[in-house]
This record gives C-alpha cells, structure tokens and sequence, in this order.
C-alpha cells in the first residue's frame, strides 16, 4: 500500500459521498460479493434509507487498510489536519457588536410613539392597542386636551409584560405606535422597562429616521 | 488559478495589507485588543459620533459591514451606539448610507441620539404621567399644642 493512500485525508469522505448511496444500493442488491456479509434488512426499497451503523467490509484488502490506519496513527495526523485547517476558516460567527446580523424592515423591537411632521404627536387615545394588546401590557387614560383634541395623559407600556406580537401597530390607526427596530434596550432593573409616554415619545424622536424608513420599505404590503 | 494563488501567497499579501490599513503593528495589536478582529475594508461613512463604518464584500454575509466605535469611547464601545440613522445599513436592510439617501427625514423635533444609558445616572426612571386619582388625607396641625 502506498503512503499517498495510508494518508489520504479523502478516503472516508469518498465512501460517505454521493457514490456511497448508490454503493450501498448495490451491496443489498448483490450479496454475494467478496467480503460482504448477507443482510436482510434493510428492504432496497426506493425512499427508505438505512441509517444504523454499518458492519465493516471484511475483505483482505479493507481490512489491512484498517490496520495500517490504526498501526501509523493517520486517523490522529488526519484529525490534526482538520483542526489545523479550522484555525484558518473564516469563522461562521459574527462578531457582534462590531457586526450585527441582517435584519428585516418589520422587526420588531423597542416601542416608540410617532408624531406627524409638524412635531404634534399622532396618539389620540382610540386605545385600540390597549383592547388588543394579548398581554395587556398597555395601560392608557385619556383627557380632552386644552385646544380641544383628545390625547393620552398616560400611556404606559410594561415592556417586561409585552411578548413582542405587534397587534397594537397593527391595530392603530394613525401609525402612532410601532415596534422599532431597536433591540439593544436591555436595562439593568426591572423598574426602567416600565415605558410610560415620555420615554415612548422620546424614543420615537430618536428613532424617526429608522422608522419612517422601515415603513417606507414596507409600503407595498401595507 | 494562478501560481500566486495556488500557493496561498494572496492570503500572504492580504494579512501585510490588513496590517497596513490598520496602522502598523502596534496599532493592529490594540485594535486586536480591542475589537479582537483585524479585518480590512473601504470606509463607507462616519457619523457624528465619531464610528466609523467600513465594508468588505470578500467576508460573507453577515460580517462584512462593520463597524468601529469612535476612539473616545475607548474599550466602553457598546452595541446601542450606533445611531438611527446607520442602524438600517449595519443590519443589511439598505444598501444607502445615510448621506446618500435623501429620503430619510430630518425633522426639526428630531432629538440627538443616546445609547442605552441603563447602569449610570442617566437611566430612565418610570414616574406617572397623570394625577394620583386618591389623594391622602393630609390632617392639618393644631395651631395651638
């Protein structure tokens, strides 16, 4: 046997290849050849596929092969060889916070209440969001402003309750509450996800951008 | 494929230009330090903060768009700096830095960006938004005791 096979990185992966689907369908078929035992099951039945561990070849060729394998510790150089070529791999993983992963123009994330160009905010306090919300994270109370227009007094939203659904931007009818696409808000207690209307609206000031943007993208679907 | 290629030479090539886009050896050890990745790109942007954003499309999918936090920050650099306006083309949902993309709106109630000022005395704190529908009784002090 020659060195280039004791150390052929490649002989395992040719036998588990595509070849080796179709090797196996003639093993069942053929029983009879040198070395191979007789099998019963499985059937060689198209759309079944054996997946037990199977009995080694014992013809005098494979077996020798083995034990040269064994004898000169190529499984060990060849698995050295793998970990060695892994060191040089790009990695799978991204190196967040310097990379961050793709995300879609309807995440949804951290909420944030909007306002009209002109800097009036949108809410007018039909508590749609509140009726749908399935956690009932929203609380809202409502009062006729002094010019007349009926607004939110309170507007709180408990972020811990929240489970992220997006009902409530998609039952409101002005667009005033969404789910932005901030997800880096985790707080150290508990007490500063208790959102209430300052904090949303101030998000949604800070947000403007990104938001108005997302709905953009969005604008066929909507 | 090339001869140069074949042996691996433009992998070669590509880490002496990795380490002179960085700044030399002593930059790229802290920045090695720092962001423990050394990757080379185009800048694609700055933002007001002082990040930088860089691209890279010879890294797959994922990982080529960076970003590097401002040097102020120094090692307190944290996901949440990055501004509204860059979030969209760090995360893939645009090709168009902020610059070039006319559409975003710039109003004037728009407020500067914070990052997540959770742990220092800038942390939001909940308070209630309306009256106390109870009031407590109050009783009030004998004038003369």
């Amino acid at each position: 046997m020659s060195l280039a096979k004791v150390f052929s990185v490649s002989t395992r992966a040719r036998a588990s290849g595509a070849s080796g689907l179709l090797f196996r369908h003639a093993q069942y078929s053929t029983s009879n050849q040198e070395g191979k035992v007789e099998k019963v099951y499985p059937p060689n039945v198209p759309g079944y596929k054996y997946v037990n561990a199977e009995d080694p070849d014992m013809s005098f060729k494979e077996m020798s092969n083995r034990a040269a394998q064994t004898i000169f510790w190529t499984e060990l150089a060849r698995g050295f060889a793998v970990t060695l070529a892994h060191i040089f791999k790009e990695p799978a993983t991204i190196n967040y916070p310097f990379e961050k992963g793709p995300l879609s123009p309807r995440f949804r994330g951290e909420h944030a209440l909007r306002r009209y160009p002109s800097g009036e905010e949108r809410c007018i306090a039909c508590k749609l969001c509140e009726a749908i919300c399935p956690a009932q994270a929203i609380t809202i109370e409502a009062e006729e402003r002094k010019d007349g227009s009926r607004r939110t007094t309170r507007y709180d939203i408990d972020m811990t309750k929240c489970i992220y659904c997006g009902f409530c931007q998609e039952a409101c009818p002005v667009d005033a509450i969404v789910e932005g696409p901030n997800f880096e808000f985790s707080t150290e207690t508990h007490e500063e996800l208790l959102y209430n209307k300052e904090k949303l609206l101030l998000n949604g000031d800070k947000w403007e951008s990104e938001i108005a943007t997302n709905i953009r993208a969005d604008h066929l679907y909507r | 494929m090339s001869l140069g290629k074949y042996l691996a030479l433009d992998k070669l090539s590509n880490f002496f230009n990795i380490i002179k886009q960085n700044g030399g050896i002593r930059a790229s050890l802290y920045k090695m330090y720092r962001q423990d990745e050394l990757k080379d790109g185009v800048l694609v942007g700055e933002d007001k903060f002082g990040n930088k954003y860089y691209e890279n499309p010879r890294y797959f999918y994922g990982s080529n768009r960076w970003v590097e936090y401002s040097d102020k920050y120094n090692m307190d650099y944290d996901g949440s700096q990055v501004p509204a306006e860059w979030f969209g083309w760090l995360h893939y949902k645009t090709d168009l830095p902020p610059h070039m993309d006319p559409s975003r709106p710039k109003y004037k109630w728009m407020i500067e960006f914070t990052e997540n000022m959770s742990g220092t005395t800038g942390q939001y704190t909940p308070y209630s938004t309306t009256r106390p529908k109870v009031e407590p009784w109050i009783p009030k002090r004998k004038s003369n005791a």
